[in-house]
């Protein structure tokens, strides 16, 4: 069974790297992507299992990136984690509109980041099952 | 103080019977026919006159009765009459005796009524100082002022109420409240105020209107007031202009957002790569990426608290300025010598265009020093590798102003992003790959030129050929 894929959005390249680093660790393939219309056209072209998307990023929104992805078919359904400097500043409301599926705070565990992915991959596979 | 027309036809013909009567007497006397009963039939007739002159009380009587008294005065003994009625005097005095103390009550009450006149002239003129006072304070008020009566009429309006609400500049004021103002959360407030008039308090509410075709935001305070001591009382309404308070406190937010946000992307790098190296990295070579980045995130996160400190402490004028007569192209020349070898080190090419004269303006050397570095070091990180960086300083002795330019052959920056550049945090986003940067440098440089120094900063630039910066900081005279 081939590696399960994840694309890691995020402008900033350290970030981009040690998640990158820790995630093939757990055993996945990566895909960096240095801003949200980088990260949709990946999505675009072959769907990933999971999206890791900073909130923050030039070109467009780690928002705008999941409202997008759920305005495809092909991608309406992909789980998305989307990392933010922003606190509490967060927009609920936007937030559950574009369906993200997890929201980790920055600064972050890459193990977190790391067993959040796993978790969220277990789950969509129970479903899939049921 | 003057009733009705009835009672001054009364009056007039009240003066006409007491004339007729006085003229009537003289004739008596001048003819020699003086008959008690003449007298007698005359005499009610005055009274009857001079009663109804004092019921009405008039201060046109006043002049009437004088006039009333001078003939009834020859009628009792005095003036042309008094020779003549010689003989018959002690009967006249006997009759006219309770006449004269009705006279002299009459004087009396002129007099006092002179003296009530006096007095409510000098009251008008206290009140109309007053009001002149009161209209010049409500004039002065920035804040509009609305009052409105208990039967929701406008009663008073300054002249910012009447431009805010499009009101006449002289027109009366007593029209319906509804009428001058729209807004029904201003008018619901006010008739709950109305209705706790046995609290007033001021509350407040806010209010939006466009002023010369600008939103403006108002905080509206507003306080009941007795109106003649029954159960219903009027409205003070103050319409404060809050605006730019509003703008003030939406930037605060944003700088601390901003701010938050900026301080945790190079924290987030430190903690990830830190846990990295406790998780157990082995390779050497790994462990030695890992540790520059840890420093290189550190080395960020410190100059963006700099750096935040540094606008911070000059936007709230808290900052320690020490100014003396510094030479610019000096300071250039040290910045220079930290710089070049950067710029060498990437194929660079540092032209030096400097003043052969000192350039000696009254500054702070640190603050200047910053300013030189911040831009050329903006010129070296925005310039592809083999590309010129042009430094050049100058002096205009005509305009007084020492100049400073830093041009080069970098990216170039676009009209938009040309607009905005100098704003804190701001960074011109297709750049943002080529250099790590806090989005404070420029805003700093700013900062520092012109409210540190009073001094100017424009910027020219094109897309894909370079940009140039200048800076012209004042001479010491």
């Amino acid at each position: 069974m081939s590696a399960k894929r994840i694309v890691v959005a995020d402008d900033e390249p350290h970030i981009r790297h040690v998640l990158a680093l820790k995630l093939e660790k757990g055993g996945f393939a990566v895909h960096p992507a240095a801003d949200g219309q980088e990260a949709l056209e990946i999505c675009q072209q072959e769907p990933p299992d999971l999206v890791i998307t900073d909130f923050q990023m030039p070109m467009m929104t780690g928002i705008e990136l999941c409202r997008r992805l759920r305005a495809n078919p092909a991608t309406e359904r992909l789980p998305v984690i989307l990392l933010t400097a922003r606190g509490f500043d967060l927009d609920e409301e936007q937030t559950r509109e574009a369906q993200i599926t997890a929201i980790m705070s920055k600064p972050f565990s890459p193990a977190e980041v790391l067993q959040k992915a796993n978790e969220i991959l277990a789950d969509v596979a129970a479903r899939r099952c049921e | 103080m003057f009733g009705s027309n009835r009672s001054t036809s009364v009056f007039i013909g009240l003066v006409g019977v007491l004339a007729a009567a006085g003229h009537a007497a003289d004739r008596i006397g001048l003819l020699g026919d003086r008959s008690p009963a003449a007298i007698q039939l005359l005499l009610p007739l005055a009274m009857v006159s001079l009663s109804g002159l004092l019921l009405l009380g008039r201060i046109e009587g006043q002049r009437a009765m004088v006039i009333t008294a001078t003939h009834l005065r020859r009628l009792a003994g005095g003036g042309a009459l008094a020779p003549a009625a010689a003989p018959e005097s002690g009967v006249m005095r006997g009759v006219l005796g309770p006449l004269n103390a009705v006279l002299d009550r009459c004087r009396q009450e002129v007099q006092e009524m002179r003296n009530e006149t006096g007095q409510h002239q000098i009251q008008s003129r206290v009140v109309a100082a007053e009001r002149r006072r009161l209209e010049a304070i409500l004039q002065a008020i920035p804040d509009a002022v609305l009052v409105i009566n208990s039967y929701d009429e406008l009663m008073l309006a300054n002249p910012v109420a009447r431009r805010l609400f499009r009101l006449p500049e002289n027109g009366s004021a007593r029209c319906p409240v509804d009428k001058v103002i729209s807004d029904p959360r201003l008018l619901e407030q006010i008739h709950e105020i109305r209705s706790h008039s046995s609290r007033p308090r001021p509350r407040g509410v806010e209010y939006i209107a466009r002023v010369d075709g600008q939103e403006r935001t108002f905080q509206a305070a507003m306080q009941s007031f007795e109106d003649g001591g029954d159960e219903v009382s009027g409205v003070i309404i103050l319409l404060a202009d809050v605006t730019r308070e509003k703008e003030i406190a939406r930037m605060r937010t944003e700088f601390v957002s901003t701010v938050s946000h900026e301080l945790r992307a190079p924290l987030a790098g430190i903690k990830a790569y830190v846990e990295m190296l406790l998780e157990g990295e082995n390779n050497a070579k790994t462990q030695r990426e890992f540790h520059q980045i840890i420093a290189g995130e550190t080395d960020r996160l410190s100059r963006l608290i700099d750096n935040i400190l540094n606008i911070s402490r000059i936007e709230a004028g808290v900052i320690k300025v020490v100014k003396r007569p510094v030479d610019l192209t000096g300071i250039v020349k040290e910045v220079l010598e930290v710089i070049s070898p950067q710029a060498k080190s990437r194929g660079l090419r540092i032209v030096e265009r400097l003043a052969p004269v000192f350039a000696q303006v009254d500054g702070d050397r640190d603050m200047l020093s910053q300013v030189v570095t911040n831009l050329l070091s903006n010129a070296v990180k925005y310039t592809r590798d083999g590309g010129r960086v042009t430094i050049s300083t100058a002096v205009d002795e005509a305009r007084g102003v020492a100049c400073l330019g830093v041009e080069d052959t970098g990216v170039g920056i676009s009209p938009e992003d040309q607009k905005r550049v100098f704003e804190k945090f701001y960074r011109v986003r297709k750049d943002s790959q080529m250099a790590p940067g806090t989005g404070l440098g420029l805003s700093l440089v700013k900062h520092i030129v012109e409210d540190v120094h009073g001094g100017t900063i424009s910027l020219a630039s094109e897309l894909g050929k370079g940009s140039t910066f200048s800076v012209e900081l004042p001479l010491v005279r």
